[in-house]
């Protein structure tokens, strides 16, 4: 079964060979005239406004999270979809009720209004 | 043959994101070798043929998992030095559960498994689909898990909402109508002028 996948194994080698090559060769043939200006940070041009490390709405973290969860529930259809045919009628109920589940929580999100962005 | 070379070659990369995670000084590189740490897991899974628990972490944790964390180590204002200045005072706490943790970890792989033989399980077929498997048993026999998970989800759901969810609706505010906007009409919004010949 392993044998699949030999050819993503080339794959990577060969990408992580390629990333090695060029930052190699950028880093002994480049001549690195490195001054204050250049280090420093770049913002669009004017004087950079404040530190990177700064509080972000919550609201991008309740984003994230949803799609985390939703990102699960996702993982759990792949086999399912797979199986489809070993499973029968009770794996479609059991993926029926597991939905509903689901579906329970995202009408709670969408009338909380927490897809809304304001 | 060739896997055990690639099980050592890639536990061994493993090895060294894990001891990166705890040694770089940038917090945002300690998530990007933790990521780099999961995609060498997920190798190893694929070695041991589970195919859907090696794509699941890439697919949940690298892509999902890891870009909460880098969001908020990249939100969060971590201050280096204050970390560090804790260092003393919990490294016997932090010697103890490392202790805690290898002999449970050696209890596991040498007494208990004393007298057992190692048994290389057979490789499969190379139409043998190991997500298929999977779906045949957890739709079925181990369904009242699947439940439970949805159930935990679900929880998630609302716990995240609550607890991070601001009613914005202040007086005054003023909020885009989405359907407002998307129902207007040329003639709302532009008026054509004639305009007539301009003498010089």
């Amino acid at each position: 079964m392993l044998a699949n996948y030999l050819p993503i194994l080339i794959f990577v080698i060969v990408a992580a060979g390629l990333g090695v090559v060029l930052l190699g060769i950028g880093f002994v043939l480049g001549r690195g005239q490195k001054d204050q200006e250049k280090l420093s940070a770049y913002e669009c041009g004017f004087e950079a406004f404040e530190d990177t490390r700064n509080r972000f709405d919550v609201r991008y973290y309740l984003v994230a999270i949803l799609f985390i969860l939703f990102d699960l529930e996702l993982a759990f259809f792949v086999p399912w979809a797979v199986s489809l045919d070993a499973v029968g009628l009770f794996g479609i109920g059991a993926m029926g009720v597991f939905l509903a589940l689901l579906v329970v929580g995202f009408i709670y999100e969408w009338k909380k209004g927490a897809l809304e962005w304001d | 043959m060739v896997t055990t070379v690639l099980f050592y070659a890639f536990a061994a990369i493993l090895l060294v994101a894990a001891l990166g995670v705890i040694t770089a000084r940038n917090p945002v590189h300690s998530v990007l070798f933790l990521v780099f740490a999961f995609l060498q897991s997920a190798v190893l899974w694929l070695l041991l043929e589970a195919e859907f628990l090696a794509i699941t972490l890439v697919v949940v944790y690298v892509g999902a998992v890891m870009v909460l964390f880098l969001f908020v180590v990249m939100m969060l204002n971590i201050n280096v030095e204050e970390l560090r200045s804790g260092f003393t005072r919990y490294l016997p706490l932090g010697i103890g559960v490392a202790l805690v943790v290898v002999i449970e970890i050696a209890n596991v792989i040498w007494f208990r498994s004393e007298g057992q033989a190692f048994v290389t399980p057979t490789p499969h077929a190379a139409d043998y689909s190991n997500t298929k498997e999977l779906g045949g048993v957890l739709y079925t026999e181990h369904v009242f898990a699947l439940e439970i998970a949805a159930m935990l989800l679900l929880l998630a759901i609302v716990a995240a909402i609550t607890l991070t969810m601001r009613t914005r609706h202040r007086p005054g505010l003023k909020v885009q109508d989405v359907p407002a906007q998307v129902a207007v009409r040329a003639e709302d919004r532009i008026r054509v002028v004639k305009v007539g010949p301009v003498k010089e």
